[in-house]
């Protein structure tokens, strides 16, 4: 019998820390057992409980893409007790993973689609394997937009990626900071003011996501361009546990976000209470 | 109407207090129900009986804290124990006491659920029936007739003060203040087993706790805002409801109630698994009648005992 | 139907322990709870309501999902043998069969293999279900709101009613039956059982209250989530997770990590959405902070985000948290109030 309550091991191959006060790491994991990796089907948008025996688990949305094989990709956070374990995590360490869990971005009505990415701080971790997947599969999809914004320069997570990114002409990439920065010749302004400003076709499939309140008011921009709520998509976040829709915790309304969600469309969660 | 619910109508009526904490009937024969008062004309639910267990004052504190926010100020119905809740609660700096308004009732002492049991044999009571000094119980196809001390609870039995000595308004006639000479008889008892004895007691009351929180939870003296047990980093007290932790966290909480246990039987009544919790809280409250002669809420203006230090106090703890 | 002498009871609970663990009401301190007994001298069926429920049975309060140490990691070995109960109430085992959905059924995502709880399989897989009828039921019973009744047989594997001289004995499962028909006491009733039967039914149905009729519950609640109704149903609610602990439905769990980095256990205890900390993140921010919030979440839970899932309520009415309440909060009474609360 299946037992989605085990954790299988991987090995941490590269860690790195992504912003100046150190309370960002994204972990490059690979997997240790051969039929681990071959069971390991995933796609953007999807989690995993990210275990440290003896600590406890986390969820954390899956950064790497599944175009990239052989490796899992999370970016954590250090706030709690798991999280702060996991930063003393040194590369060779073994580590715990549960997932892949929960929903996916919806892949097939993105194609033949213009996309609309919006994301906010390190929310971006399963924004950047949506834009790594499809800049993998680009035939697929019509045009590609990215709006991302971070407090200043710093706090933006993939760097190198987003110069690569930045360097394309078949996707085009709107950063913006907070503040002005000394240096910063790209744009300043918070993310829902930007959204208002760059000239979105209300025509394309939008996916949001970031810190509660910037999708507080990035929402009303978007309905207010022309979006439809069924074609705007977001990922929730709630405290989780069992992460196969038992244990109760994760609960909005009848949903669960660990089997339901965690990607929901604005349609669906004007339905459910408790969602923002 | 009783003169209770008069006054509680009088009180709203000219804004005295514009929130009542009182009882009511609950929806079983041995139980009442709090009840939050706000209009006058709801007066007439106020009642006060031989079930009223709950110690109001625990709604003062806790995350109920906003009730001072949204109120002006706050009437509550106390029993001679309850009100030296809220005597301590000013000791301890966590309520005004001109926010609240305390009506005192004088207290017959109330029932114990589990006595009631035992006596019936397990059956269930429909009805109760104060007669005299004796109570009846009556259920399908049997009456029970039991002297009312029979019934009352421990704490009750052992209660000095019934009647409220902090009072903005009293209804009915105080009792005064009782001579209770076995007050610390059920400590002294316990302490004359053998450690093993005890510690096998203890073991077996504390092994059967389901970790449900509801002692601690109705307990007036409980109102950390973030109890030791809920503190997750570092987590200081396993979360499993296995006898260890289930130990640790009952003893912690009494040592964390010494000086502040008013003896109120609300941990008591709220177990929904019946744990003798009492003993080891009453063991507590003689420690500190005998280091330092001091009773939990009896005198407003005193110190807490454990925030303040005197010369002569007993140390022989440091000398083992 | 078979029937046998009341005395032959311990004869054929030792019959079923040849085949099955065997779990009855014992005595626990002062209280009931559903215990392995070894023999029948330990059951206590004094009370109707044991104080603890019976999920304990296969979702223990505390289950070790495995262990850890250097070699890797150890699920607990299943059982040998498969579980009986003996001594459920009608709602007890319906309460069973409702968790069972949750935990075996896969979120009605049935080919979904990996949402299937394999700790709840292993000891509730070939489980044989005995459930009494109850001949004097409680007045905090109120089972007939939700279509069931003292002598309701659904759900159940055998079925007991308790005479003057006689159990009688229902196989209503396949494998019930068998059980039954294999037992060398056992006899068929005859026309005289089953008057007594009827008489039987007839005065435990007596002691019932009226049922509610909650039809339109789930559709009140549908429209009421931000309603200033939940303060006052709310408002004396102390947040203990008392309902939620003796309650044979509820089944939210946490899991927490037991020992340390190289040896330990991971185990899943009960938990209660009564308890802030059940939704507060690392952060310190807290979705449902709020106590009133958290008393809406659970009627909420019970009696209308579960039957959008399951089509059904998630309360069997076995009056267990209406007499353990401390503040007598009283579910009866709050249901009554939504339907008679005007939007």
């Amino acid at each position: 019998m299946c037992n989605t309550y085990l954790p299988f091991p991987m090995k941490v191959e590269r860690i790195i820390t992504e912003n100046p006060d150190r309370t960002l790491r994204t972990f490059d994991l690979s997997f240790i057992n051969e039929e681990d990796r071959e069971k390991f089907i995933y796609m953007p948008g999807q989690f995993c409980e990210f275990s440290i025996l003896g600590k406890g688990e986390s969820p954390f949305g899956i950064a790497s893409s599944p175009t990239e094989e052989g490796i899992l990709k999370f970016t954590v956070s250090r706030t709690g007790s798991v999280t702060r374990e996991i930063h003393y995590l040194q590369e060779g360490d073994i580590v715990g993973i549960r997932g892949p869990l929960g929903n996916w971005y919806p892949e097939q009505l993105m194609q033949n689609e213009d996309v609309v990415i919006i994301g906010g701080g390190f929310a971006f971790t399963t924004l950047r394997s949506m834009i790594v997947y499809m800049l993998a599969h680009r035939e697929r999809y019509g045009k590609i937009t990215v709006i991302y914004g971070a407090r200043t320069p710093e706090y933006f997570i993939f760097k190198e990626e987003l110069e690569t990114w930045d360097a394309r002409d078949d996707i085009t990439l709107h950063l913006t900071i907070d503040k002005p920065y000394p240096g910063w010749e790209k744009l300043v302004g918070f993310v829902p003011t930007v959204t208002g400003e760059v000239n979105l076709d209300p025509k394309a499939l939008v996916l949001v996501c970031g810190p509660p309140v910037m999708i507080k008011y990035t929402l009303p921009v978007l309905t207010k361009i022309g979006f439809k709520d069924e074609k705007i998509f977001t990922s929730l976040e709630r405290r989780m546990k069992c992460g196969i829709g038992k244990c109760g915790r994760c609960g909005i309304g009848s949903k669960y976000i660990c089997i339901d969600g965690p990607v929901f469309s604005l349609a669906e969660l004007n339905k459910i209470p408790e969602a923002f | 109407m009783t003169e209770l619910q008069n006054k509680i109508r009088e009180l709203l009526e000219d804004h005295t207090v514009d929130l009542v904490i009182g009882w009511e009937n609950g929806s079983l024969p041995l139980v009442s129900s709090p009840v939050f008062i706000k209009k006058a004309e709801d007066a007439g639910k106020v009642n006060f009986d031989v079930t009223c267990r709950n110690n109001l004052t625990t709604y003062l504190t806790k995350d109920r804290r906003q009730l001072g926010k949204d109120y002006q100020k706050i009437g509550i119905v106390v029993k001679g124990c309850d009100a030296r809740s809220v005597v301590l609660y000013v000791t301890e700096n966590q309520v005004k006491r001109e926010k609240v308004f305390l009506i005192g009732v004088p207290c017959q002492g109330v029932l114990e659920k589990k006595k009631i049991f035992d006596i019936c044999e397990g059956r269930e009571v429909l009805e109760k029936r104060v007669e005299g000094e004796n109570i009846i119980f009556k259920g399908h196809a049997f009456e029970i007739k039991v002297p009312f001390n029979d019934v009352l609870s421990d704490s009750c039995l052992g209660c000095r003060y019934p009647d409220a000595r902090e009072f903005d308004a009293f209804i009915g006639t105080p009792r005064g203040e009782l001579e209770k000479k076995d007050e610390f008889k059920v400590v002294d008892d316990f302490e004359k087993k053998t450690p093993e004895e005890r510690w096998a007691y203890i073991k077996d009351e504390y092994s059967r706790c389901i970790r449900c929180y509801a002692c601690r939870n109705v307990c007036p003296s409980c109102y950390c805002n973030e109890c030791f047990v809920d503190h997750n980093d570092p987590q200081w007290i396993g979360k499993t409801p296995e006898v260890t932790d289930n130990i640790i966290f009952h003893l912690i909480r009494n040592l964390h109630l010494a000086g502040r246990c008013v003896d109120c039987g609300a941990c008591v009544s709220a177990c929904p698994v019946n744990l003798d919790l009492r003993i080891m809280n009453k063991k507590v409250e003689k420690e500190m009648k005998d280091r330092f002669n001091y009773t939990a809420g009896l005198d407003i203006n005193e110190k807490p005992a454990m925030a303040t230090y005197c010369e002569n106090e007993k140390q022989d703890f440091i000398m083992g | 139907m078979y029937k046998f002498k009341i005395v032959y009871l311990p004869e054929f609970l030792e019959y079923l322990q040849e085949k099955y663990t065997l779990w009855a009401p014992a005595k626990s301190g002062t209280e009931t709870e559903f215990k392995v007994i070894s023999s029948f001298a330990e059951i206590d069926q004094s009370r109707l309501n044991t104080t603890l429920n019976p999920k304990e049975i296969f979702f223990p309060r505390r289950e070790v999902l495995f262990s850890y140490d250097e070699n890797g990691i150890k699920t607990p070995p299943p059982p040998e043998k498969p579980v009986a109960v003996w001594g459920l109430r009608t709602c007890d085992t319906r309460s069973i069969r409702m968790l069972d959905e949750v935990f075996s059924n896969a979120h009605q995502m049935p080919e979904k293999e990996m949402f299937k709880d394999p700790y709840w399989i292993n000891k509730y897989a070939d489980s044989l279900l005995i459930s009494q009828a109850c001949r004097q039921p409680l007045s905090t019973c109120f089972c007939n709101w939700f279509n069931s009744g003292p002598f309701d047989e659904t759900g159940s594997d055998i079925f007991v009613i308790k005479g003057e001289v006689n159990y009688y004995l229902k196989g209503i499962s396949d494998k019930g039956q068998e059980v039954l028909a294999g037992f060398a006491k056992a006899e068929q009733t005859d026309e005289k059982d089953a008057a007594e039967i009827k008489d039987l039914q007839a005065a435990a149905e007596s002691y019932m209250s009226p049922a509610l009729d909650i039809s339109d519950l789930k559709s009140k609640l549908d429209k009421i989530w931000d309603d200033p109704l939940w303060e006052e149903i709310g408002a004396k609610c102390i947040n203990c997770g008392a309902c939620a602990y003796i309650c044979p439905t509820c089944h939210c769990f946490d899991v927490s990590d037991e020992g340390k980095a190289g040896k330990g256990k991971r185990v899943r205890l009960w938990d209660a959405c009564m308890f802030q900390l059940f939704t507060k993140e690392a952060s310190g921010h807290n979705p449902r902070s709020n106590s009133l919030n958290r008393v809406r979440q659970r009627v909420m839970h019970k009696y209308n985000y579960f039957v959008d899932n399951y089509q059904k309520f998630l309360c069997t009415g076995c009056g267990r948290c209406v007499s353990v309440c401390p503040v007598n909060m009283d579910i009866r009474e709050i249901i009554k109030k939504i339907l008679a609360h005007e939007i």
